[in-house]
């Protein structure tokens, strides 16, 4: 059985991740895999990424209820060293943002260098949600995006929302 | 160094080992001698590679430099990666005519593991190029593609 040694922290990491979920954030793990998630954020109200309706309904926090876009999937993975290394972390949606490649590789200071055993599923996945209300065109990991960003912003916005309507519909 | 294997029970999910893969590949092998990258840099899923072997020392391959195609379905790496020369060879486990490496005939794919990379395919297919019934049969002119 491939999930008869998974940590304790990670077994209560989950638990509460599912009774317990933050605002717009939801985590499950695979029935086969427990150390790997899919995950769905929604866009943040006032960004580019929201959906379009979704601010409408503030009650509206947990996953799959707005249909109106906004809504991005990802995957996560905790490694065998985890918790003394950070949690892998990737986009599946396609996302136009300076700090997220096309592969969904995202750059963050706490999935490296900033990594600290304190943090959580939960602490990561709410900083890549913020991450996508603050996008961060001084360390980018998209050249491209992020000089459209750093010249164009207003231009470079309508992109991520054109982006935001096209791929992350939710469906 | 294999990736995704830990001796114990935490299985890597393909996309990550793929990630970890191309990482690895990005950075460059060894000596240079076998490398390869991603396709198509859109491909959220990671599918199609190019391989690159450059033949080894005191055979008839010296010096060429062969291309390979990879391709890494949803089940990888529970199941190995199909392979094929796209630049001409002529070695025992590769299809004369499409260039496929034949798993009956390749024992890395044939007795496939988990743990088992591109890279390793790429450095046994090099080693089989040095082989006594591989390295002195007569091979196709350099730069022919299949």
């Amino acid at each position: 059985m491939a999930n008869s040694n998974l940590p304790r922290r990670i077994i209560k990491e989950t638990q509460r991740l599912l009774s317990e979920p933050a605002p717009g954030i939801s985590a499950s793990p695979s029935e086969d895999n427990m150390r790997y998630f899919n995950v769905m954020i929604l866009g943040p109200t006032q960004s580019p990424y929201e959906g379009l309706g979704s601010w409408r309904s503030p009650s509206t926090s947990s996953c799959g209820v707005v249909e109106t876009g906004g809504v991005f999937k990802l995957e996560l993975f905790l490694p065998e060293e985890y918790p003394m290394a950070a949690p892998k972390v990737r986009f599946l949606t396609k996302i136009y943002h300076p700090n997220i490649d096309k592969l969904g590789r995202i750059c963050l200071d706490i999935l490296k260098d900033k990594w600290s055993p304190a943090l959580q599923i939960r602490t990561v996945l709410l900083s890549i949600q913020a991450l996508l209300s603050a996008p961060n065109p001084d360390d980018p990991l998209s050249e491209n995006i992020a000089k459209h960003w750093k010249t164009k912003e207003a231009e470079a916005v309508e992109t991520a929302k054109e982006w935001t309507r096209l791929y992350a519909s939710g469906a | 160094m294999t990736l995704g294997s830990g001796g114990s029970s935490v299985v890597v999910p393909r996309n990550f080992r793929l990630l970890e893969e191309l990482e690895r590949g990005e950075k460059g092998i060894g000596d240079g001698t076998v490398s390869y990258g991603m396709d198509d840099g859109d491909d959220i899923y990671m599918r199609s590679w190019t391989g690159t072997v450059i033949g080894p020392h005191n055979t008839v391959h010296e010096g060429r430099i062969y291309q390979l195609k990879l391709f890494c379905d949803k089940d990888y790496p529970e199941k190995p990666p199909s392979v094929r020369f796209h630049s001409r060879i002529n070695i025992t486990c590769v299809n004369h005519e499409t260039g496929v490496v034949e798993p009956k005939k390749f024992a890395l794919l044939a007795n496939w593991q988990r743990e088992y990379t591109m890279e390793d395919i790429l450095t046994q297919l090099k080693k089989e190029m040095a082989t006594p019934h591989n390295r002195k049969l007569v091979q196709p002119p350099e730069g022919t593609y299949f």
